[in-house]
């Protein structure tokens, strides 16, 4: 053996033992990729593979507190497409063409489309039950029918702001369709399909289709039947005055529960791309912020009041102004109201009265007071969009500050802030939360998902001050400033607010907000209304809120305790009868009378009574309006008539 | 120590023709969808591969049967040849670009790479050199350099194209050549410091090679770009697992990973084959370099020992590379899967160098068990 070859064969076989090494180490990195790290790879590459396909659920309904849809998605079925997955657009175009009564071409034109999907329009929208189960027995590949939905208002334009609005992609916009927004679109079902780099459906492996679990539905607090109101009286004011803008709440004082809440303008949410944003993307009752003007003197009141700094039989003269640090603060009324008690103070919404009211306060308590009652924070309504509003800073007030805010000058505040204000006073002293979502179900199941306790955020004022400001309010509506909000049987407490607007650092002459916020029955008030004209141009030229908001808010309390079927009351202080009033008359009871009799007896009362009879019979069984209820001059009674005598009193229906 | 002529090697001839059987069913299932994406034909890649194959096993029949000290009077022929054809690719409008590289001669899909060519005959000429100046190996200039200095001529020309995954594969089988014949490990050292150096020189001159390393250290720095391939190919093998999706079930071959029936065949054939079936092709390469190497232990002389190493070496080398670039284990380096990726050239040259090794193993004289 040559030596070279004993190297040759040395180096040989070194080589093979290393070769073999090198291809161990393959096997072992081989086994780390595919065994080793096989779970992490197969996911990413699943991802790489398969494309999903979004499929929307039906948006839930949103109902009024009476279970009445308010929007509702209006669904029918529509053929969808996903061109990676058609395999032979012509076979397929052509098959749909005569299920769908289109020309073929067109339907081809949208299969090629690079687009994840596509629907095929006109002829695949919308379409009838047959068609897609016609549709549906073809078995196309990449052909789905699912369900296309449109917001639909039964109600039209009632509450647009509230609800808001919805955008192409189904999603919540505005108000309640944005704050509830993932309750109401629920979870958005897939079309998974494995498909190829080019985004072609894969052949040999299957796809799955995960239904969409449709929307909740949401309950509201409002109710229609007082929306309608509201929204009936804001149509009228604005015909009357042509103001500006308008904003009205109503609300339960107990929970907080907002049972109306509308604005002028407004919009038709079908087509709110035809409005300006600001009417779909402002709710002026939870949004506008403005000086509120003497209804928030009700804070400096309950303060006073609960401090113990004034006794409302306290003596007081109004001059017609009252001095600050060298300044004169006029009051609203030339010449002043002269001697006064503090009740008349409240009345007459004297300002000299309530600067001294402030000033007996003083700055930290006043200013602790009107934070305790919510201003210059959200209330944290359910609803996107609050303002907070805006105080002084306790560090910048003098003595010409403490006494523009003790009657509503120099603050700025929500409505939602004023009517909460006010609710504390209705309750008893609690400040509430306000909210309008009252519960969410399960659309399928009507299983509740989730439900609105009524929160209360503090303690204001004791219930004994509180029930002090009721009575007063409530005095203010019979013999004050309020007095054309007066509902007889229905005991109204509330205050009017006057305020001029500041445009370019001057208050401006004649362009007025006028307010009128109220609560009804004052002893045990289930509703608080509040009612906002900006810049009304009346007539006769009286913007005073008292002449022209309070009969609103009035008729608004008026109708809606009627409709929740609140029985009427003669406890309440009733109203002084000033010239220019109605002079009313209580309505004698003619139950159990000889429909014979009770004629006579309407005829020949004081009020010059007219009466129809409902019903057949001898005797009147039930009346409406019913007994004790102060009625105008020539009112018309409605007699219902039965065989019998009844043995009690029956209550008729309610009236509308 | 008993001896005995032993005849041909039937275990190298069934190892070839079983991975030769793998490569087709692969070369098939890995191209079906860019063939028919691109031809309109499923079969189209794997009815050329076919005719390669059986032109590959003409070929490998013949030289099996050609008497392998013939091939010392051919190789200074066929080198010329090959610095012919080398050049010849290089003229444009005469060689063909694919894929960034002036690498094929031929008309229409039916090409040749002058490359592949050339690796037999530098071979062939390597042993033939090496052998007959054995006397001289052990000095640098005499004896070392000059048979190295050839095979760097052969890579210089094919870095023209440019071509770095053969250039690679080339010189990896000559410094297996030179440290199989003998040459000093000093000599060996001293070229691989050059190798460095010149490796850094080729980055700097076209900085893509140095993207190409980037990439192979975290290609999912860059995975729309420099790190793509990897991925789909560590997607591919990761998703096959330990048993496979399936012959033919790949998800991988539509269209995700670039070229699969070539240099990325082997991911393909993970991600259907999984673990068990990489492994076992695996496996069954390392028989075949051991056959290889058996060749050379009992070849009748140096000139058949040294042969054997050579071709063994190379089938060695590109196996490495290529495995080793599909399992993201070294940088991107473009070379087939001896007897596995589709490509005519590579596999006709491949089988035509079994038939060689055959005609030594036949020449052989193995030791009784």
């Amino acid at each position: 053996m040559q030596v070279t070859s004993r190297v040759i064969r040395r180096r040989v076989v070194t080589l093979l033992m290393l070769l073999l090494a090198a291809v161990g180490g393959l096997i072992a990195r081989l086994a780390y990729i595919q065994v080793g790290q096989t779970q992490w790879l197969s996911g990413q590459a699943h991802n790489l593979w398969s494309r999903s396909i979004p499929v929307q659920g039906v948006r839930g309904t949103i109902f009024d507190s009476t279970g009445k849809p308010l929007v509702y998605t209006a669904t029918a079925p529509s053929v969808l497409a996903v061109p990676a997955q058609v395999l032979d657009k012509g076979a397929t175009a052509t098959e749909l063409a005569k299920v769908l009564q289109m020309p073929v071409d067109k339907i081809v034109a949208s299969l090629q489309q690079h687009k994840a999907m596509v629907w095929i329009s006109p002829g695949g929208r919308r379409i009838t039950d047959t068609q897609a189960e016609a549709v549906r027995a073809l078995h196309l590949s990449g052909i789905y029918i699912t369900e296309e939905g449109k917001r639909t208002y039964p109600e039209g334009s009632l509450a647009a702001q509230v609800l808001g609005i919805t955008g192409t992609d189904n999603q919540g916009i505005t108000g309640i369709e944005k704050q509830y927004n993932s309750s109401l679109s629920g979870k958005p079902g897939y079309i998974e399909f494995y498909a190829n780099a080019k985004g072609q459906r894969m052949p040999g492996t299957g796809e799955q289709y995960i239904p969409p679990i449709n929307g909740n539905n949401i309950k509201l607090t409002i109710n229609l039947q007082i929306q309608q109101f509201v929204e009936r009286e804001i149509e009228q004011a604005v015909a009357e005055y042509h103001p500006d803008r308008v904003t009205a709440i109503v609300a339960n004082p107990q929970t907080g529960a907002i049972l109306a809440m509308a604005n002028y303008p407004t919009f038709n949410p079908t087509h709110w791309r035809d409005y300006p944003p600001n009417t779909y993307n402002q709710n002026l009752a939870i949004w506008q912020t403005f000086e509120p003007g003497s209804t928030f003197k009700v804070v400096t009141l309950s303060a006073a009041l609960q401090e113990n700094k004034v006794n409302l039989t306290d003596k007081f003269y109004d001059p017609g102004y009252y001095e600050v640090a060298g300044h004169r603060i006029r009051c609203w009324k030339a010449g002043g109201h002269g001697s006064e008690s503090f009740l008349n103070v409240v009345e007459n919404s004297c300002n000299p009265g309530f600067i001294a009211l402030g000033e007996r306060l003083g700055k930290q308590t006043l200013f602790s007071y009107i934070k305790k009652f919510g201003f210059g924070t959200k209330t944290g309504i359910d609803l996107p969009g609050e303002g907070n509003g805006i105080l002084f800073k306790l560090s910048k007030v003098g003595p010409l500050e403490l006494a523009t805010t003790s009657f509503g000058q120099g603050v700025s505040v929500t409505p939602i802030q004023q009517v909460m204000a006010m609710s504390a006073i209705a309750n008893g002293g609690l400040l509430m939360k306000p909210y309008v979502m009252k519960e969410e179900t399960n659309s399928v199941t009507g299983q509740v998902v989730q439900q609105t306790q009524p929160t209360v955020v503090r303690r204001v004022i004791s219930s004994q001050t509180a029930d002090l400001v009721r009575q007063t309010l409530e005095s203010v509506v019979a013999n004050g400033s309020g007095r054309s909000a007066y509902v007889d049987g229905y005991r109204v407490a509330g205050k009017t607010g006057t305020a001029q607007v500041a445009e370019n650092g001057h208050y401006s002459n004649g362009h007025y907000i006028v307010s009128f916020m109220g609560m009804a029955p004052a002893n045990n008030p289930r509703l608080v209304a509040y009612l906002a004209i900006d810049h009304p141009r009346p007539q006769n030229g009286v913007v005073f809120g008292g002449v022209i908001v309070a009969p609103i808010v009035g008729r608004i309390l008026g109708d809606s305790l009627q409709y929740l079927q609140v029985p009427r009351s003669t406890q309440g202080q009733s109203k002084k009868f000033r010239y220019g009033d109605i002079p009313l008359y209580t309505m004698p009871s003619f139950v159990g009378m000889t429909i014979g009799d009770a004629r006579r007896t309407a005829i020949e009362s004081s009020a010059q009574i007219r009466t129809e009879v409902v019903g057949q019979g001898k005797y009147v069984i039930a009346q409406a309006p019913s007994p004790g209820t102060k009625v105008p001059y020539g009112q018309t009674i409605r007699l219902y008539l039965g065989g019998q005598v009844p043995q009690r009193p029956a209550v008729p229906p309610p009236v509308h | 120590m008993n001896r005995t002529h032993d005849g041909m090697d039937w275990v190298l001839v069934c190892i070839t023709l079983v991975l030769l059987g793998i490569g087709l069913v692969m070369v098939h299932s890995a191209s079906s969808v860019i063939s028919a994406q691109r031809f309109g034909d499923a079969f189209f890649y794997v009815k050329r591969q076919l005719l390669w194959a059986l032109l590959g096993l003409g070929a490998m029949a013949w030289t099996a049967n050609v008497d392998y000290h013939q091939w010392r009077r051919w190789a200074p022929h066929l080198i010329v040849v090959s610095f012919l054809f080398l050049t010849v690719v290089l003229i444009p409008g005469i060689g063909q670009n694919r894929g960034g590289s002036r690498a094929w001669l031929g008309i229409g899909s039916f090409g040749i790479q002058p490359s592949e060519f050339a690796k037999l005959a530098l071979i062939l000429f390597l042993a033939h050199n090496l052998e007959h100046n054995k006397g001289r190996l052990q000095s640098f200039w005499r004896g070392f350099l000059p048979p190295l200095a050839m095979a760097l001529v052969v890579v210089g020309l094919i870095m023209l194209e440019p071509d770095l995954g053969q250039s690679v594969v080339i010189v990896g089988t000559a410094v297996l050549l030179l440290f199989a014949a003998g040459a000093r490990l000093r000599h060996l050292g001293v070229l691989a410091g050059m190798g460095a150096l010149g490796f850094a020189g080729l980055v700097a001159m076209a900085p893509y090679r140095m993207m190409r390393i980037v990439a192979f250290l975290d290609p999912w720095k860059d995975p729309l770009g420099k790190g793509y391939q990897i991925i789909q190919s560590l997607y591919a093998l990761g998703s096959g697992g330990l048993l496979g999706l399936g012959l033919g079930n790949s998800h991988q071959k539509y269209l995700y990973l670039p070229e699969p029936q070539t240099d990325f065949v082997f991911s393909i054939l993970g991600e259907e084959l999984g673990f068990l079936g990489a492994a076992a092709v695996l496996a069954l390469f390392a028989s075949l370099v051991w056959r290889g190497y058996r060749t050379a232990l009992y070849a009748p002389d140096a000139y058949g020992s040294l042969l054997s190493a050579g071709i063994t070496g190379m089938i060695a080398v590109q196996i490495l590379i290529n495995v080793g670039v599909v399992t993201g284990s070294i940088p991107a380096t473009g070379i087939t899967l001896p007897f596995i990726s589709f490509g005519g050239s590579s596999l006709t040259l491949m089988l035509t160098a079994v038939g060689i090794l055959l005609n030594v193993s036949k020449q052989s004289v193995f030791p009784v068990r």
